[in-house]
């Protein structure tokens, strides 16, 4: 009982303190999970573990994480865009500060920067996107794994 | 012609009269209403003596009622976007006294999109009368975008996103979304479990995400016109390389129901449930592509795949090889009449410098491309030059029933 307040009072600081996820420690995988309020299934890959957190109306989030508990990577798909401010972390402001916003211009949100890449695609009912931060790829693991 | 227009007017009341069984003479048909909206590409509405609008945003003018009332105002420069469904006009342009919804538990209902270049609109939901052309949808929800006196967006709304929500951020005095579904959410959005985050109820505490019906969803207003309901089509004539400073075209409502809408021979694409349909590029499949006016030019994969260079700088995201490169993809679809057979159309299309382009004075153009990494999304461009239908959800149309693209 007592461990598992623990655990709870460790899941509520870290959403409180908002660690990053891409760029952040596995933990932040955690805050993700809690700010989401979705259900969280871990996948282990060659080289590097992925978070898959899902929630009921079909958003998924992925949090690739490496062996030394980095997030290198993250991916979303949903009916609506996920809270990127959260899921980019430290990164969030290089993207807002990368994107041309210039009035009426209806595109794909795309930052393709010398470490921090941001893809973010689609439309209403049916979005998706990635970002990774290539700096943080394990060894002999590619972008491509990203998804 | 004309001939061809009583012959059209018939058969749709044939298809109508079904559930009578009386025996008396045919009323003669009513006059067809007008059913064709000019449309323009042009710089946009104008904000301090300067136009606001991007390159390649298709306008109009709607004009929106107090529902019942003869209490209308017509507004221009209302964006044509086929990619989102609904009817948003930004609080700042609307004089009309339009009543918030409330749902059940008496709270305001608020609506949220998101789009993909980060941006939202935020706002809460109100019915109105909605004609265009001759054609009237009555109470239909629609969004007030950012009116300064309503509760702000929540987190799950903005998602870290930036608001446009006035005529400069927006370039438009609203949108039009007249896209291949009935409405904005569906059926997602009326699950009381886990609705996504595009409908709120608002009390005084804060806008909490919340399941809203069907019927008061933001509503395409085309199926909910009394007569040519079952889709749409967007007529824009081919432009020169180097672009037009404006270009007018056709809104036309209804597929086969009168003399001006007939497909003549387009060949119709289903689309998946999320309105997505397969472009084939050298040799690869892209099943997650779209149409979408709302997208002001031909964006599609990345440097690496296609080996046209981004501008960089300033144009980011844009394609600007050194001189117009032609290229050739395939589009498609199910047949809609017999979803086992597959419709392919080959569609060629150019790519110049978008810099260069955006350098001159035009409005319009049909060789912007850029990047939309994984996927086709084939904007305004796609339009110059091509009569296209859309078929609307469960409508029923002479091409099978919609969702479908047709050209």
């Amino acid at each position: 009982m007592k461990s598992l307040l623990m655990v709870l009072a460790a899941l509520f600081a870290a959403a409180l303190i908002g660690f990053a996820a891409l760029g952040g420690s596995e933990e932040s995988v955690i805050s993700d999970q809690v700010k989401f309020q979705a259900s969280r299934r871990v996948v282990p890959e060659h080289g590097y573990r992925v978070h898959e957190i899902s929630r009921g109306d079909g958003t998924l989030v992925k949090e690739y994480v490496s062996f030394e508990g980095k997030v290198f990577g993250v991916s979303w798909q949903g009916p609506t865009l996920p809270d990127l401010s959260q899921l980019l972390g430290s990164s969030f402001a290089e993207f807002q500060g990368s994107l041309q916003h210039k009035a009426g211009r209806r595109k794909a949100a795309v930052v393709h920067n010398s470490d921090l890449v941001v893809e973010s695609t689609g439309h209403t009912r049916a979005f998706q996107g990635r970002a990774y931060l290539k700096s943080l790829l394990p060894d002999g693991v590619t972008q491509e794994v990203v998804q | 012609m004309a001939g061809a227009a009583v012959i059209a007017m018939v058969a749709g009341l044939a298809g109508c009269g079904s559930g009578n069984s009386s025996t008396s003479e045919t009323p003669a048909p009513p006059p067809p209403v007008n059913n064709t909206q000019p449309v323009i590409v042009d710089a946009g509405p104008i904000v301090n003596g300067q136009a606001v609008g991007d390159e390649d945003v298709l306008f109009t003018m709607v004009t929106i009622c107090v529902p019942g009332t003869t209490t209308c105002q017509t507004i221009d420069h209302i964006a044509v976007d086929t990619g989102s469904t609904g009817v948003r006009i930004l609080a700042s342009q609307l004089t009309l006294p339009l009543a918030t919804s409330m749902n059940a538990s008496g709270q305001p209902i608020a609506n949220c999109v998101q789009f993909a270049d980060n941006t939202y609109q935020w706002g809460p939901v109100a019915k109105a009368d909605i004609k265009i052309a001759g054609e009237v949808a009555s109470s239909v929800p629609i969004q007030v975008v950012g009116p300064s006196n309503f509760t702000a967006a929540p987190n799950d709304c903005t998602a870290g996103g930036t608001p446009a929500q006035t005529v400069s951020d927006l370039g438009s005095n609203g949108i039009l979304g007249v896209g291949l579904f009935r409405q904005d959410c569906g059926a997602a959005c009326a699950s009381v479990t886990s609705p996504p985050a595009i409908y709120f109820s608002c009390p005084s505490t804060g806008c909490v995400i919340a399941s809203v019906s069907v019927t008061e969803q933001l509503q395409n207003p085309v199926w909910m016109f009394p007569q040519d309901n079952n889709g749409l089509l967007i007529v824009l004539p081919q432009i020169a390389a180097g672009g037009a400073a404006s270009v007018s075209g056709s809104l036309i409502f209804g597929i086969g129901t009168q003399s001006d809408n007939a497909l003549n021979g387009a060949q119709a694409q289903a689309v998946d449930g999320f309105g997505n349909f397969t472009t084939t590029f050298n040799g690869v499949k892209y099943p997650s592509s779209f149409i979408d006016t709302g997208s002001n030019g031909l964006f599609f994969l990345d440097s690496t795949t296609t080996g046209l260079p981004d501008c960089g700088s300033q144009e980011m995201g844009f394609y600007c090889p050194t001189s117009t490169i032609n290229l050739t993809a395939i589009n498609s679809g199910p047949n809609p009449n017999a979803p086992t057979a597959t419709i392919s159309t080959n569609i060629a299309f150019a790519v110049a410098s978008a810099a260069a382009l955006f350098n001159s004075s035009n409005a319009a153009f049909n060789d912007v491309g850029g990047s939309n990494p994984g996927a086709f999304d084939w904007g305004l461009p796609f339009f110059f030059g091509r009569r296209v239908f859309i078929g609307i959800e469960a409508e029923s149309t002479p091409a099978g029933p919609g969702p479908y693209w047709a050209y």
